[in-house]
Parts: C-alpha cells; sequence; structure tokens
C-alpha cells in the first residue's frame, strides 16, 4: 500500500534520487565516534540542530496560550506555567533550551575553527554559520522581554540604547524597536514580530544553505 | 534497495528469512527517531490538549430576579457571570427569557438559536413565538423547534430558593 | 525505482522541460575519498549521532523538569532596586560595557568599534586565515588569538557574575524570581492559593466600619497596622479562609496552638461578635 503511493508519486516527481543522494553518502572514518571516539566533537552541529528543531517545537506550542500584549503577556505566561499541565516542562524547555542552543553552537563554532574545517573552499558556509550565530543571538535578545517581567524590561532597555549609541542612525534603531518613545506594548508586539517570524523565518533559510553547502562540499577530510 | 536484495537472494536456494544487518540497523534508527520524539513532543501535546483534560468545574448559580415577577409570558432578563477564561477573569452579562408554564413551574431558555446562533427574541412577529431575526426560524414557548432550526432552545439550570430565582448551567431542553 | 530497473513502467514526460527523463540524474558524488572504514549516512552513521542526541534529550528534560524556568514579577518601569542582568551569553558583553576608554566619551567605541571588530573577524575569519595548513597548532597567530578571545570572554563573565553576586549581598536581597518562587512554594505550604503578582494589592473592605478602631487598637501589634500579617497571619483575606463563627472562636479562646491570646478580657462579646462579622468580610 505504502510502496504503491510512494511508486506512484516517485513515477511522476522522480523523488527517489533526493532522499537516497541524502540517505546513502558516505561518512568518513575521522568523524565516527564509533571508530574514534575523540570524533565526538563532530556531534556538535547535529546536537545544535537537534535543539533548534525542539526549539522551533516549543514555540509553537507556547503560542497557543502566549498573548503579545503588555497586559496580559504576563498573566498569559504565569498561566501558562503553573495552570497547563507540563506547562512548567514546555516553557522549561523553551527557555533552557536558549542556552543549550548557544551552548551547543559555541562548541561546534570551536570545533570549526580549530581544526581549520572553514578553509578553502568552505569560506561560505563559515560565514553562513556566523550569520545563524548572530541570529540565534538575535533571537535570545528579542525572546526575553516577551514574559514582560523586570528583567525583560530592563534588558531590553539596555539592549536597545547599545543599539541607540550607533552615529547618525542609532536614534532611528532605537525608535525602530521601541516603535515608539518607551518600552511598551508596541516595543512588544515589535519584539514577538521579530521573534517568531522574521528571525526564525531567517534561521530557517540560514540552516538550508547551511546544510546545502555541507551536502555539496562533503565534510573537510581528516587533518 | 529491497528489489535490489529480492533480486540477490532470488538466486540462493531460499532457507529463512533472516535480518539483514541494513534492515536491523534501519529499524533501531526508527525506533530512537520514534524516542527521540516523543520525548521532545509529547510533553508539548499534552501541554496543547489540556483544555479538552480539565475537569469541567460544578456549575455555580447566579442571582437572577424575583420569583413573584416571573410570569406566564417570557420576559427577558440579563444577569452577570464570573467567567475565568485562561488569564483574564470578566463578568460577562448573559440573557434568559424566564417564563412559568401550565403548571406553574419555572423555567429559563437560552436565547441562542439553535439554528446558527444568532439572538431569538420573544414575539417580534406576533405569533406569540420565539423568532430569530437570521433565518426566520421560531420557536414554541417552551423552546420546541417550528422551523429551520434542528434542535429546541437550551435551557439553563433553574434553582428557586427563598423567592429568588438563581440560574446555573446551560444544558439539552428537557421540556420537549 | 530510479536506477533504472523497469525502466519502461516509467512515466515518460516528452517534450516537457520540467520533467527530466529517467536516468538523466546524476550519481552522487563519491564521498568514499577519505580512506578508511567510511558508512552510509543512514542508517548506520545516524545511529550513533542519535544515540549521542538521545543522551543529550534526556539529560535536558532531566534538567528541565527538575528548574523551573524563571520568572520575575511583571515590568515595573519605577522599580530602582532590581538589578537588572541579560542571560548569560550576553554576559562578556554587559561586564566589558564597564570599563574606562569604553564607556563616557568612548562609549562608541565599547558598543560598536570593539565588538565590530571583534565579531567582523570572526566573520571574515576564512579570509584572514588564508593558509593551507588547517592543524591549530600550526596556526600559531589564528589559534591564540582565538584562545585570548575566549579567554577573556570567559574571564569577563566571570566577573560580572561575581559583582552581580556581591552585589546582591551587599543589597541583603535575592534575585525575584527565587523570591517569587520561594512565596509561591510558601503560600501552597500554608494551602493557600498561589500568590498572583498582577492582583492590587489586597485593601481593606469596609475601613469605615466601627470595628476598624477595635481592630486598630487591639490587633495591628500582630496583624500589622495594613493588617498584611507579621508575628500573626494577614487579615487581609482571612474571609477566605475561615467563617465568621471560627473567627469568632478564635478571638475568645485564642489560637490553638496557642500562638495568638484570648481578648475575652479584653473585648465585651458584643465588640467581638462586631470584629468578626467585620473580619467575615475580608475576602478576596
Amino acid at each position: 500500500m505504502f510502496k504503491n503511493v510512494y511508486n506512484w508519486i516517485d513515477e511522476r516527481l522522480d523523488i527517489t534520487p533526493l532522499w537516497r543522494d541524502v540517505a546513502d553518502h558516505e561518512v568518513p572514518e575521522h568523524v565516527n565516534p564509533a571508530h574514534h571516539f575523540s570524533a565526538f566533537v563532530y556531534c556538535f552541529g547535529g546536537l545544535t540542530f537537534f535543539i533548534t528543531v525542539i526549539q522551533i517545537l516549543s514555540g509553537m506550542f507556547l503560542t497557543m496560550y502566549y498573548v503579545p500584549d503588555i497586559i496580559h503577556a504576563y498573566a498569559s505566561v504565569d498561566f501558562l506555567q503553573h495552570q497547563v499541565a507540563f506547562g512548567q516542562i514546555v516553557r522549561g524547555m523553551h527557555h533552557f533550551g536558549a542556552s543549550l542552543v548557544i551552548v551547543m553552537m559555541f562548541l561546534h563554532t570551536l570545533r570549526v575553527f580549530f581544526t581549520g574545517s572553514y578553509k578553502a573552499p568552505r569560506e561560505m558556509n563559515w560565514v553562513v554559520g556566523m550569520l545563524i550565530f548572530f541570529i540565534m543571538l538575535g533571537l535570545g535578545f528579542t525572546g526575553y522581554l516577551l514574559p514582560w517581567d523586570n528583567k525583560a524590561y530592563y534588558a531590553t532597555k539596555v539592549g536597545v540604547e547599545i543599539a541607540a549609541s550607533v552615529p547618525y542612525i542609532g536614534p532611528y534603531i532605537a525608535d525602530f524597536l521601541y516603535g515608539g518613545d518607551i518600552v511598551g506594548a508596541q516595543t512588544l508586539t515589535r519584539f514577538f514580530a521579530i521573534h517568531v517570524f522574521f528571525l526564525p523565518g531567517a534561521l530557517i533559510a540560514m540552516l538550508a544553505a547551511h546544510f546545502l553547502m555541507i551536502r555539496k562540499q562533503g565534510i573537510s577530510g581528516p587533518l | 534497495m529491497s528489489n535490489h536484495e529480492q533480486h540477490e537472494s532470488a538466486h540462493r536456494p531460499v532457507q529463512r528469512k533472516e535480518m539483514s544487518r541494513r534492515q536491523f540497523l534501519s529499524y533501531t534508527l526508527g525506533g530512537t527517531t520514534a524516542f527521540m520524539m516523543g520525548g521532545a513532543v509529547l510533553p508539548m501535546v499534552r501541554f496543547a490538549v489540556d483544555p479538552l483534560l480539565v475537569k469541567k468545574g460544578e456549575g455555580t448559580f447566579v442571582k437572577v430576579v424575583e420569583e413573584s415577577k416571573i410570569t406566564t409570558e417570557p420576559q427577558e432578563f440579563k444577569f452577570k457571570v464570573h467567567q475565568v477564561d485562561g488569564w483574564y477573569e470578566s463578568e460577562p452579562e448573559l440573557v434568559a427569557w424566564i417564563s412559568r408554564d401550565a403548571e406553574g413551574k419555572i423555567f429559563a431558555l437560552s436565547p441562542v438559536c439553535k439554528h446558527l446562533g444568532c439572538t431569538i427574541f420573544w414575539n417580534t412577529k406576533g405569533h406569540n413565538e420565539y423568532d430569530c431575526p437570521c433565518h426566520d426560524a421560531r420557536y414554541t414557548r417552551d423552546g420546541k423547534n417550528i422551523t429551520v432550526a434542528r434542535l429546541p432552545l437550551d435551557e439553563y439550570d433553574v434553582k428557586v430558593d427563598d423567592g429568588i430565582v438563581y440560574l446555573g448551567a446551560i444544558k439539552p431542553n428537557t421540556r420537549v | 525505482m530510479a536506477h533504472g530497473h523497469k525502466s519502461n513502467e516509467k512515466v515518460v514526460f516528452v517534450g516537457d522541460s520540467r520533467v527530466k527523463k529517467a536516468g538523466m540524474f546524476q550519481t552522487p558524488p563519491d564521498y568514499t575519498a577519505f580512506p578508511g572504514k567510511s558508512e552510509a549516512f543512514i542508517p548506520n552513521f545516524l545511529l550513533k549521532e542519535w544515540m549521542v542526541g538521545c543522551v543529550v534529550l534526556v539529560g535536558f528534560l532531566v534538567w528541565v523538569i527538575a528548574e523551573p524556568a524563571p520568572l520575575g514579577y511583571p515590568a515595573d518601569p519605577t522599580n530602582a532596586s532590581f538589578i537588572p542582568m541579560p542571560d548569560w551569553y550576553f554576559l562578556f558583553l554587559y561586564q566589558f560595557l564597564k570599563y574606562p576608554y569604553v564607556s563616557q566619551d568612548y562609549v562608541l567605541l565599547g558598543t560598536m568599534g570593539i565588538p565590530g571588530i571583534m565579531f567582523g573577524a570572526l566573520m571574515l575569519a576564512p579570509f584572514l586565515d588564508t593558509g593551507k595548513e588547517r592543524r591549530f597548532y600550526r596556526r600559531p597567530i589564528a589559534s591564540s588569538l582565538m584562545l585570548l578571545t575566549l579567554a577573556s570572554c570567559v574571564y569577563l563573565t566571570v566577573v560580572s557574575w561575581d559583582h552581580y553576586q556581591h552585589m546582591l549581598a551587599e543589597n541583603n536581597t535575592i534575585p525575584e524570581h527565587h523570591e517569587r518562587a520561594d512565596k509561591a512554594r510558601e503560600a501552597i505550604e500554608r494551602g493557600e492559593p498561589r500568590p498572583n503578582p498582577l492582583k492590587k494589592a489586597a485593601a481593606i473592605i469596609e475601613a469605615d466600619d466601627p470595628a476598624m478602631s477595635i481592630a486598630q487598637a487591639q490587633c495591628i501589634g500582630c496583624h500589622a497596622a495594613d493588617f498584611s500579617g507579621a508575628v500573626g497571619p494577614a487579615l487581609i483575606g482571612v474571609g477566605n479562609r475561615m467563617t465568621q463563627e471560627e473567627i469568632a472562636a478564635i478571638i475568645t479562646n485564642g489560637s490553638e496552638n496557642g500562638a495568638m491570646p484570648h481578648f475575652n478580657d479584653k473585648l465585651s462579646a458584643e465588640e467581638i461578635d462586631q470584629l468578626a462579622v467585620w473580619l467575615a468580610k475580608q475576602t478576596q
């Protein structure tokens, strides 16, 4: 049954080579921790991706209860954490997962740096990886305004003040991020939009580019 | 891949169907995938379906009107209930049409039309019936559907205590 | 399927350039370029990767279950006692901006100049470190710069965290998400509902009642001038916990554990009754 459906689609779209290419490519010995235990350092990239998937999923589920509004944001976070079953776990996954992504990404970056894997012909992939790093930091920064507690308020204020110190365009950046003159209702909706739509969109595009380049160039050779 | 394997094994004498190493690894990989997805997603699914599993609270009765004001002619009464909707607490106003039946028993009907949810009103067309302004659904005094609607009007739980009428939760019509 | 078996069964879209004819696909490049025991990505290698993933996932879930995500008190722009701290991964930048030559007149150097150079250099690393050598000990300049940066980031983070702990100790405060969690736990242990920081501070109901003056004369010593509780528990909201009769019994005879003395010698029965009626109204 499943096979017939698959064959029907495959005859029309020839999808087999797409997944075959991913499934059958050979992974060399020097990145396989079963052969050299020290090769576990090559796992950090995959783990970053795994935690990112958890972040995207838990974020999607959290928006079922969260409201980006200064009157209700705090109350909704309080409600979903304490009143909804498993709310503490789902919010915990998103909160601590954010830290874990940064840790894993940091370790992955260091591995790539110290094995010199960013050298020709993989320069582009390093640059894309760095963009992913900045997007992740941006997600962290926009994310902690959302519960609208004191930490959210003051951390956002300090962060935007840093942006405001840029010469000439600084005040405009600050106004753009504030959506007005103060950290308030319009700031919260802006940060929410950036946190759940703009940055994740950019992140997914960058991840796709990152993975495509890895498949195209293959993994860097042994040292 | 299975094509290849079947093709090769066709030449050898058939013995036992043994699992190949690749198949074994594929099943293990599938199991590991299921474990990881389950571990990550099940808490989230439980989180999302929580509203389905929350026990419905006991309907609380709200004081509406003195018993003496109720007549056999349906009258509209408005009353406020305290509603806790997640993180949002409010006092929405509800409407009930309260009247006495032939035996003098008090009953209260919900004004929500069972056709498509418009709000009905008593006797707008002069037939001593409840009329719906949207699709001309009509209901008798007891809330029995005459045309258009498929079901009779819902009823409120009614409690009379010390000369005061209290209304509770909405339930399907028990009178028709 | 796509490997040419029974290719006569394939639907061939003649003249349709959007669909390639069967057999036109490039075979994937040979990934056995590196000598040694290579293996297929699926299922062999991915299984190993996901074993590691499972360990990480289980550890992560244990962490998440054991430690609730922090939540402070609602944002209050007038709160001057709050010590704002960013998440740990921004601490190095937060600490860096406190130093001279990157603050005051030079703040631009701190916010844009040096971080711009550092992050720019990191981003352009492949174009700065262009040698063929990949081993880190054969690239002394790149490696030592990276190690130096790492060490300074760790140093700045640690200094910042120490300073924060020091500030907390000096001001004798605890971070508000801990305070909130502690208060919630204490309230639940007392059998009260979890306090909601959004609810306005509860006010005395019917403060012009004559019982108020009796209460001010007799009760505020232990129950605080605003009745929010000190030695004795809060009287605001006492009506949620006790009936009028229970309150009257406690005022008359004292509390069961003897913590509260009896007042039947200080107050008349009418006064106690008046007080109990009024206190029973103190619901929230």
